[in-house]
This record gives structure tokens, sequence and C-alpha cells, in this order.
């Protein structure tokens, strides 16, 4: 009998540069950071301590130093655990991968309260640096990674095929960094809170063509704990928590691209797993009150939202521009301010989305929040939209 | 079958593949000018890059077949900030190509970002740098 599961509790570091140079006499270490961050969130859930029963960790960047970092922490926080104690890895999915498995791990009855958790340190590492290493997690590395394609490279390439097929513009891409610049100015995680123009995305150094400096992510740090649990220890809590409604996920066996000519631009694991979703909770696309959307780009996100049918297909880049998807507009996404605003700490990014919804359902977002938000979506991915998580969260009282 | 220009840089490659007993096939064609990758002899599917089982239906039985190295954009970009190892290099354009074969291959271009396209024709060539041989795609004239 698979129990339900609830996240009851949300807690994170803001976004922002946390790393510290190896010359800094004072260093940023990890699990001091991440323990904090999980005291509050235990603090914050009203639960024991003794209760958590599994640790669902992001693994960390090969940066950080302390190796098997998740048997390491749970010493570091006196946890016995019943159920699993592990790191999870699944490049941009990473987070979602821990927030899937702490599910499974309350839904299979293994633990009554488990944590999806993690910290992401990369920011004084350059970025030239760090691209030494991931220009080889995208395609193959003896093949593609000789040519000098980088992660964003990909959805660069998606910009440009959109806007060949659909017609779409620079500004229509600009106006989703606008749109998620105003989100962040109104939440204290976000990295970046001041305000932009669609002339200021423009005119940013180009990273990616056609996408610029604004389009594309910022380096972040973060640390993270969510904490989930069974639906009746949540109930006996006494105040509002949030209820997983559905799940779906696909991976359409494609590493960045693929060999046979397809729809690239169609996202179709994206599609997939919006679909499956759908079906597991007896809902449409039309009934999700916001979304959070795992975006690096501007373009990422207009793709996922027509993939999962928020927007209409080759209508994405125009629902955008049009203030569709912004607050008050008919579909929020990405009120946190998404990755180019409230910062993506890559490996986490999927649990600062699960941060975001949990405030919004609970009704706990203050000037950001949705007004009667009821059922939100949320959906990460890896490569090139090659694979996507989404998992659908419902307020609960 | 078109033959493959051949580039001939005077600089060594910044990240060079590795030469394995199974692809070496491939990189000594492309030293020629032959475009080749790997056909299923069982089912007959093609795949790029080589690979030593057929992702189609999983039989161990292939052999080198040489392909059509003509076609078109699919898509680019250039990529301006780039990884330590290819910074001196940047701007430089990358894109994935529809060959005429029906294969579809991600690689370098080799021509100036003014002059790219969505859908502009092209053909693969081999640039040999220093250090060993490599693939880009080179619009026509």
């Amino acid at each position: 009998m698979f129990k339900s599961v609830a996240i009851i509790a949300a807690k994170a570091v803001p976004v922002g540069k946390i790393q510290t140079r190896p010359s800094e006499k004072y260093q940023s270490v990890e699990h001091e950071i991440l323990a904090g961050v999980v005291a509050n969130a235990i603090g914050e859930a009203g639960v024991e301590k003794a209760m958590v029963d599994a640790l669902i960790f992001s693994e960390p960047h090969v940066y950080t130093q302390q190796k098997y970092f998740s048997t390491f922490m749970a010493a570091y926080l006196g946890l016995a655990c019943r159920g699993a104690v592990m790191e999870v890895l699944g490049n941009g999915m990473t987070g979602g991968l821990a927030f899937d498995q702490a599910a499974d791990q309350i839904r299979l009855g293994r633990a009554r309260v488990a944590l999806a958790l993690g910290v992401n340190m990369e920011t004084a590492t350059p970025a030239s640096q760090h691209m030494n290493i991931t220009m080889r997690v995208t395609g193959d590395v003896d093949f593609h990674s000789p040519a000098g394609f980088t992660p964003i490279s990909w959805y660069a390439m998606d910009a440009t095929r959109y806007m060949h097929e659909y017609g779409a513009t620079r500004t229509q891409f600009a106006a989703v960094a606008v749109k998620n610049r105003r989100h962040a100015a109104l939440n204290p995680l976000a990295q970046f809170r001041k305000p932009i123009t669609v002339a200021d995305v423009i005119k940013s150094r180009p990273v990616v063509e056609p996408l610029t400096l604004l389009d594309v992510p910022p380096r972040s740090d973060g640390a993270i704990c969510i904490v989930l649990a069974t639906e009746d220890i949540a109930r006996g809590l006494g105040r509002p928590y949030v209820r997983l409604r559905a799940r779906g996920s696909f991976h359409e066996g494609v590493h960045q691209v693929c060999d046979r000519p397809n729809d690239m631009i169609a996202f179709n694991a994206a599609a997939t797993a919006g679909r499956s979703a759908y079906e597991d909770g007896g809902i449409t696309g039309a009934d999700i009150d916001l979304a959070e959307i795992y975006a690096p780009c501007t373009i990422v996100e207009i793709l996922a939202t027509e993939a999962l049918q928020l927007t209409a297909r080759g209508d994405g880049a125009r629902a955008a521009a049009a203030g569709e998807t912004a607050l008050g507009g008919r579909i929020p996404v990405n009120t946190s301010g998404g990755c180019q605003s409230r910062g993506h700490p890559a490996r986490l990014t999927p649990l600062y989305n699960a941060l975001e919804l949990f405030e919004q359902l609970t009704g706990r977002a203050g000037d950001r929040q949705v007004a009667d938000a009821e059922l939100a979506l949320m959906s990460c991915e890896l490569g090139n939209y090659n694979a996507a998580l989404v998992h659908v969260l419902e307020r609960a009282q | 079958m078109k033959r493959m220009p051949i580039i001939r840089l005077p600089t060594p490659q910044a990240y060079q593949p590795r030469v394995t007993r199974f692809n070496e096939p491939f990189w000594r064609a492309l030293e020629r000018g032959d475009l080749t990758t790997t056909r299923c002899v069982k089912c007959g599917e093609a795949t790029f890059p080589p690979k030593p089982i057929c992702p189609r239906c999983w039989a161990s039985h292939l052999e080198w077949t040489s392909i059509s190295p003509v076609g078109v954009i699919y898509s680019y970009t250039v990529v301006h900030a780039a990884p330590a190892i290819f910074e001196a290099e940047a701007p430089y354009p990358v894109g994935i190509i529809d060959l005429e074969g029906g294969l579809r291959i991600a690689l370098r271009l080799l021509d100036q970002p003014d002059r790219l396209k969505v859908g502009l024709a092209g053909t693969v060539a081999t640039v040999l740098y220093t250090n060993g041989p490599y693939f880009g795609f080179k619009l026509d004239e």
C-alpha cells in the first residue's frame, strides 16, 4: 500500500556566490553551511529529528573536498536512518532526482520523514575552467567535445531553430529574462534583484548566439533542504502543507543530438513526461495555476511551457512577451525568478523550484504570491531536454 | 559520392578524440577524405558516431560504410563564452547538420558566422590538425 507524500518544510540559503578561493583566510565549507539549513528545515517542520529515516543528497560538484558526502553528513548531523542515505546525480535533473527518490522513500513506507537536500559550490572556479569539465557532459566526448560544444550551446541552437521555424524574435526571448528579473525582485532568496529592460538583455554581451549574458544562467552557489513526510504526519502538524499529486518522467534515449532527424525543439521528453504526470493526476495543463520550470536559458522556458501544454506550440515566445507567464498573468512561470535571476546552483535548481512551489502553495510567498494557487507543476531536465521529470504539487490543509 | 574537402591547419587540436581499436577505421578513413560510420548488417541501421553495437537491434555485427558528406544546416550557434582550452579559437560556430543520407550530426562549422543560415547546404570536410584529423562543415561557395 503506497503512502501519500507531503512536503512539510523547505529551507535554503540565498542563491549567490558562497564558494571561497583557496587563498582566502576563511573558507566556506559545505557541511557547515548545509548542517544549519537542515536544522532550520527540521525546526520549521516541527518533527522530531529521530523521525528522519532517509537522506537523499544531490551529489556535490567535484570542487567539494569532502567526499562520500552523504554518509559523512549522516554522521555530522547525528542521524541514524533505516531508509536510504545516498547521493544522486543526473546533470540538471540532479535535484529533481533527489526529490523524486526522497518521495519514493515515503511512498514505499521506508521513511516517515525523508530529506531531499544538497549543496552546490562552484562560483570560485572561473566559468572557462568549469567549462573544461562541462564541455564533456554534452554529446560524445570523443566525437563531439573536440568541436567545442558547451552545455548552453545546445539551447542556443534551439533558439536559432525556433526563430527559423516560428519567426520568434530576440525581443521575445528577452521578455522572459525581464519577467524573471521582476519576479526575482520579490524573492529574498534570489541572486539578482535589480530591474532590467529588454534593451539591457539585447545589449548584454553575446554568449552563445543568439543568446546574450542575460538570457543565460549566472554561476551560482546554494544549499537547501526539503522535508518530505507521509501525509498522515503532515496532517497531524495542524498547518498547511503540500501534497505530491502526480508525477511523470521520460528519457527519450537521446543524448543531445539524435542521429535520426527529429523535431529537436518539440522537447519530446517534456511533452511525454508532462502527459504522463497529467494522466497520473487526472488533470490537464489547463488545471495548473503556476509552474517552476528548470530553464537555464530564456528559450528553454519558452519551449518547455509549450511541451508541457502551458502555452500552445509555437506560441510560447509570444505568450511570454504578452505577459501571460508573468505574475498576474494567465499562467505564472518561474515566480522565483528562474535560473537567470533567482540563480542556478545547477545541482540544486530543481530543489529551489520545489521550495518556491512549497511557499506558493502554503501561502507564504509574500509579494510574489499567486492568489488561490492550488496546483503547481515543476519540471526538470537533462541534456537538451532529452529527459524530463515532472511533479505536480497540490495545496493541502 | 562527393569527396570531402581536406583542410590543413598549422596548429594542434585543442581537445583530441581518443583512437580505439574499434573506432580507428573512422579516423583513418577521415584522413583520406572519406566520411564513414557503422551500419548494422542485421537491420541495416546506420548510426553516428560509429558504435560497436547497433542501438536499434543490439546486433553486434556491423560493417563500415561510406556516407555522403553533403548536408544542410538544421541549426547553429556561435560560441563566444568558450571552455578555457578553446578560448583562443572563440568566437567559433558549431552546428547541427542533416546529411543527405538521412543521418544528423553535430560538429564545428568552418565558415565565418555572418555567412551562416538555417537551411544552407555544404559538405563535411576533413580538418587535419598537426596532431590528428577531425571534421567540420563547410558551406558551398
